[in-house]
């Protein structure tokens, strides 16, 4: 069998010599962010870290959890077969190299020989295809089931070959093998039944800590993995991670979590209160740093554009263009993150760099195109009417996602097309429940959301394809749109699955079936003392611990 | 029986009418300025919530995003927030949000309680014994848990609100309804009437449900403080009322992240929650003085 | 009889607190089942691929009907099972189990707290005018008015981000559980120290204090020794709500100070239709009000022997 050889550059670099990244992306993911200080004389191994999030995760278990802020703690008991560079490339993990075939159906991967699992089983290709097929097994209720709908089997060629065959090409694969959610776990914690959520020691990955224990509502205590030899390829080090432990402490509230870094109870915070941005940055004894927005999705509205008034492309229209969403951005972020223009995020390789300037904040327009839609009439509270009925939209947005000043944000936008238009938005807090209700028969109207780290063409899919939100009333959406992501999805060629992904944003946004708002990015806040914070560039949040080290103070 | 000494679950955790009546009892020893003052705010609470239009000519609900979180000043009376909406007319407004709320739950409260504190304590002893039961089973529901039920059940909006929080005071009142009624059913001037020959229902409405009822506006005057006060709580866990409505508890709640760097947005809709319950609490232990002076 | 007055009516009692408990837990099952969307839909979120729905219906046994799964529940918790939760996927005994501890330390810390702080102002304000009194009673009804979340923000950015005095939460001992109780203390405090001080002034009054007085006792001693203890029924009663709140104020205090406890299990166990939890703590909650009840109605009559003739 003749096969392309993936080591680096791969295909994928290749594509990345076409798409130069933001500045800001590189800036942040490529090297370890923190300041540069010479006379440290480098890193150094011993001493303990805690850090405050802001979420406790439902779930630990990274095949199963849907919470992109568990990740950040699972990634330090959790490696993946492969790794992805901030550039776009693939980099050896547990895996140190792989081949695929021409028809982009088989993968042959090669894994390390030395790697170990917290409860001392060992790694091999019997190991990587339990998970691979335990995952796929829908009896057994993973989220990452999802990331492989493709998947036919795996073989293992030798303990330390595996074969992966899909039933057709899948474009996305290597993306979701370096996520997270597929992270490799030990066969036997699996074996052991579902109770590997609650976390804690039975939950045995082969990541630079071990999960020591977990107090619910309160933290999780970690502890170096001595074994430890086998970092990612993008890590700033091998060997076992610097510090001897960590705590990572569950602190939901804003104002807490600055005060607890400001007053030295904690080192690093993650989600850092656009105005308290200016008590860390550029301040003596802190630092703060940003990280990229390429792995989520952009914060959008997705238009449910199957129910009127939606129906209309001029009433969708004049919802995108009403509002100045530069000055509102800035207004609630003040300046933390980037207005989006797409709803890929700015720092992918598939963004659609061509939509930016293309839309947005043309109130004239918006005025004009719901006149000729026969929106004429006015209410007493000054909202448009047409044969009697106010030009009404309603955003649900499911509660418990609600975070980030994300609903002030919405608010601003209501305010602007309430002043600017006479459109009503209305924004009403929903539970779970509601949300999944709307989604199963159809009748959400405006979900605003960003997507789980996943592949471009996933992540169209997942939202506004033919299996996204709208899927329950898909005879009535849009044929082009879905054809054009199905193309992207299963091209094998990366140039043809970027005209195809380019061509999909930009549908969405000229028709307006999507009005993004802005590019989420995580801020870490630390101590000037903590080195070595990075980013990882598959999920956008804070990489694991593995290379962060104590400098003296 | 000793339901009326049974411990009546308060909502958020220790605000119990009864309770708190009684504290002002002694509070105020020149009661009537006191008086004289909390009837003045809420009459001014009253108009405001009538015509806040009159006060400012800011629109509550859209705001200059440039000018946010300006401190107080002339132009802005009691600065902007997060969105640079004007916080004095979004006090004002808020108002009429707060007050429905309060005044609605209370509402729902002193019918529901009212009738089934009366059931309890005219009729045969198993109707009495299951209806104490429903309050036991109500009661026992820690106060959020009930809301939280009720609001993701209906959706968080302003009447669910009331609705929740109004369930939660049913026992409350039953149980005050029911005492009283068996305190009325048995004394002696009903028993006379009885034997005059007075018919049962016109017993009833000329003797038992005035007496009844006077009890009831005092506990429902100073619930309504309680309920404001459990709406804010349930705004911080994001189960208020629908944003951007100026309501003073999703206000407070609401300021809470930009604390740090801005007083004014808390502050203010903070101090109209503070003065509202006391003026309240006031008002309804003046009632209840009146009312202790004419049933000794 | 082997059962004085007392033990029968605690007997008594101990009969309906069962129906009690059945009656919550069934209006809980019943409004989660009557709550809009699936289980199932609920439970795999925005996710979706062929049979995860029906693989995940047939995991918790959803595909029955409403009344074979409450029999099932019922059976179950007779039995003492109280099953997994969908969510977290643990034992609900574990999970409900390890919160216990956490929120009844608030709790009582929280009540003791509330406790001194009333008695202390109280007793060297009652009866004695002046301005003193006018700044105690100020405060206590600020402290009664105000939003628990608030107090617990002003007070971290105080004592623990300025003065750094105690620390949020978490590691720290004793010193970890100060602000937290402190922050649902203090409308408590503001309530009781009031009722307090109407009832001590009350006592005062009373014509058997001259005699006290006349017997030569010092004020101090006459207040704690006479005036405290007979105005303690309404502070009793007090102590009750106490109780029968704890629940509803915990949800608050952890969530502003990041501590483990049933609130937030609840909270989040509601939020994500997560029955068996709910289900857990509702049971729960019902027997902490029966028993908050029957130990209050004890301990009215140890106060006021009186009450044991009725």
């Amino acid at each position: 069998m003749i096969a392309r050889t993936f080591r680096a550059p791969s295909v994928a670099a290749r594509a990345m010599l076409h798409l130069p990244l933001l500045g800001i992306g590189l800036l942040c993911a490529a090297a370890p962010l923190t300041k540069a200080h010479a006379e440290d004389g480098g890193p150094r191994s011993g001493g303990e870290l805690t850090f405050g999030v802001t979420t406790e995760p439902v779930c630990f278990n990274p095949q199963r959890s849907e919470q992109q802020n568990s990740f950040i703690l699972i990634r330090n008991f959790v490696d993946s077969l492969i790794a992805k560079n901030a550039d776009g490339r693939f980099l050896p993990w547990l895996a140190t190299e792989w081949t695929v075939s021409p028809d982009g159906k088989t993968y042959d991967f090669k894994l390390r020989k030395d790697v170990t699992f917290h409860d001392g089983e060992r790694l091999d290709a019997e190991a990587v295809k339990f998970n691979l097929d335990f995952v796929k097994d829908p009896a057994n209720t993973n989220s990452a089931g999802q990331l492989l709908q493709f998947y036919e089997k795996s073989e293992v060629v030798s303990p330390t070959e595996i074969r992966i065959t899909l039933t057709k090409p899948d474009s996305a694969l290597l993306e979701s093998l370096a996520s997270i959610r597929l992270g490799i776990l030990s066969p036997k914690a699996l074996k052991s039944g579902d109770r590997l959520c609650s976390g804690g020691p039975a939950l045995a990955g082969s990541g630079p800590f071990l999960f020591q224990s977990y107090t619910r509502g309160q933290s999780i205590s970690l502890v170096r993995n001595e074994r430890y030899g086998w970092a990612p390829g993008y890590a700033a080090h091998q060997g076992p991670a610097y510090l001897d432990k960590a705590t990572i402490r569950f602190l939901p509230e804003y104002s807490v979590r600055a005060g607890a870094l400001s007053s030295g109870q904690v080192d690093v915070i993650e989600g850092v209160q656009p105005t308290d941005i200016a008590l860390f940055k550029d301040q003596p004894g802190f630092q703060l740093l940003v990280g990229p927005s390429g792995a989520q999705t952009s914060f959008t509205l997705n238009i449910n554009y199957t129910i009127p008034p939606a129906t209309d492309v001029r009433v969708r229209q004049a919802l995108r263009d009403g509002a100045d969403i530069d000055g509102l951005v800035n207004a609630v972020y003040l300046g933390a993150v980037r207005r989006a223009w797409s709803n890929i995020a700015p720092d992918n390789p598939f963004y659609n760099r061509a939509l930016e300037g293309s839309w947005g904040n043309d109130v004239a327009k918006a005025n004009a195109l719901l006149d000729e839609a026969g929106w004429t009439g006015r209410d007493s509270e000054g909202f448009r009417t047409k044969d009697g009925q106010r030009l009404s939209i309603e955003v649900g947005y499911p509660q418990p996602f609600v975070r980030d000043n994300r609903d002030v944000l919405i608010q601003g936008v209501q305010a602007q097309l309430r002043k600017n238009l006479g459109f009503d938005l209305k924004l009403r807090l929903i539970t779970g429940g509601e949300w999944a209700q709307q989604k199963a028969n159809g009748s959400w109207t405006i979900y605003p959301n960003t997507y789980l780290p996943a592949d471009a063409a996933q992540e169209l899919q997942g939202n506004i394809g033919e299996k996204g939100f709208i899927q329950a009333v898909a005879d009535k959406g849009d044929k082009e749109l879905f054809s054009l992501i199905n193309q992207a999805l299963s091209a094998t060629d990366v140039e043809a699955k970027k005209q195809f992904v380019d061509a999909a944003q930009k549908r969405a946004v000229d028709l307006a079936f999507i009005v993004p708002l802005f590019s989420a990015n995580y801020q870490l806040a630390a101590k000037d003392n903590v080195r070595g914070l990075s980013f990882e560039a598959q999920l956008d949040s804070p990489a694991s611990l593995h290379d962060v080290w104590l400098a003296e103070q | 029986m000793t339901d009326t000494l049974r411990p009546l679950a308060g909502f958020g955790g220790s605000e119990g009418p009864a309770v708190r009546l009684r504290a002002f009892s002694n509070l105020l020893p020149r009661a009537r300025l006191t008086i004289l003052a909390a009837t003045a705010f809420i009459v001014a609470l009253v108009i405001m919530a009538a015509a806040p239009h009159l006060f400012t000519h800011y629109d509550p609900l859209a705001g200059d995003m440039l000018a946010a979180l300006k401190a107080p000043s002339a132009d802005h009376l009691f600065g902007t927030d997060r969105l640079g909406r004007d916080v004095f007319a979004r006090t004002l407004h808020g108002a009429r949000y707060s007050l429905s709320i309060g005044l609605g739950s209370a509402a729902i409260s002193v019918v529901f309680g009212v009738l089934l504190g009366l059931l309890a304590g005219l009729r045969s002893r198993l109707l009495d014994e299951a209806i104490c039961r429903l309050f036991d089973v109500i009661s026992s529901f820690p106060g959020v848990l009930l809301a939280l039920l009720v609001v993701t059940f209906l959706g968080a909006g302003m009447e669910n609100i009331a609705i929740a929080v109004g369930i939660a005071g049913v026992p409350k009142f039953g149980r005050v309804v029911r005492a009283q009624t068996r305190l009325v059913r048995d004394a002696d001037y009903v028993t006379h009437a009885a034997i005059y020959g007075q018919s049962r229902f016109g017993i009833f409405a000329r003797h038992l449900l005035p007496n009844v009822l006077t009890a009831v506006p005092v506990v429902a005057t100073v619930y309504v403080g309680t309920t404001i006060l459990a709406v804010s709580g349930l705004s911080f866990l994001g189960l208020g009322p629908q944003p951007p409505t100026p309501e003073w508890g999703v206000m407070l709640a609401e300021s809470r992240d930009v604390l740090r760097v801005a007083w004014w947005p808390g502050v203010f809709p903070g101090a109209a929650i503070t003065l509202t319950v006391i003026s309240f609490t006031a008002l309804g232990n003046a009632l209840q003085r009146r009312f202790e002076r004419r049933v000794p | 009889m082997i059962f004085g007055p007392l033990g029968r009516r605690i007997l008594s009692r101990l009969g309906t607190s069962l129906v009690v408990a059945w009656g919550s837990v069934t209006a809980a099952f019943l409004a989660l089942h009557a709550l809009p969307g699936r289980i199932e839909d609920i439970l795999a979120g925005d996710l979706d691929y062929p049979g995860l729905r029906e693989a995940i219906a047939a995991e918790w046994g959803l595909g029955r009907s409403l009344p074979e799964q409450y029999l099932d529940f019922v059976a179950r918790i007779a039995s003492g099972d109280f099953g997994v939760s969908y969510v977290l996927r643990q034992p609900v005994a574990q999970i409900v189990g390890s919160q216990i501890l956490p929120t009844v330390q608030l709790a009582t810390t929280a009540g003791a707290l509330a406790l001194a702080l009333a008695v202390l102002a109280a007793t060297l304000t009652a009866g004695r005018g002046g301005a003193a009194r006018s700044v105690a009673s100020t405060i206590e009804l600020t402290c009664a008015s105000a939003p628990v979340f608030w107090i617990g923000i002003l007070l971290l950015m105080a004592f623990s981000f300025s003065l750094r005095w105690f620390p949020v939460s978490g590691a720290g001992g004793w010193k970890a559980l100060v602000l937290p109780s402190a922050a649902l203390a203090l409308p408590t405090a503001g309530l009781l120290a009031q009722v307090l001080r109407e009832a001590m002034e009350k006592t005062l009054e009373q014509p058997f204090i001259v005699t006290v007085r006349a017997r030569g006792l010092g004020e101090g001693l006459i207040r704690l020794r006479h005036v405290l203890r007979h105005a303690a029924l309404p502070a009793v009663t007090l102590g009750g709500w106490l109780i029968g709140g704890l629940l509803g104020g915990a949800v608050i205090t952890e969530k502003v100070f990041g501590r483990p406890g049933l609130g937030t299990v609840t909270l989040n166990a509601v939020l994500t239709h997560d029955v068996p939890v709910v289900l857990a703590v509702v049971l729960l909650a019902a027997f902490i009000h029966v028993a908050a009840s029957t130990l209050l109605d004890i301990v009215y009559v140890v106060i006021d022997p009186r009450l044991k003739a009725q």
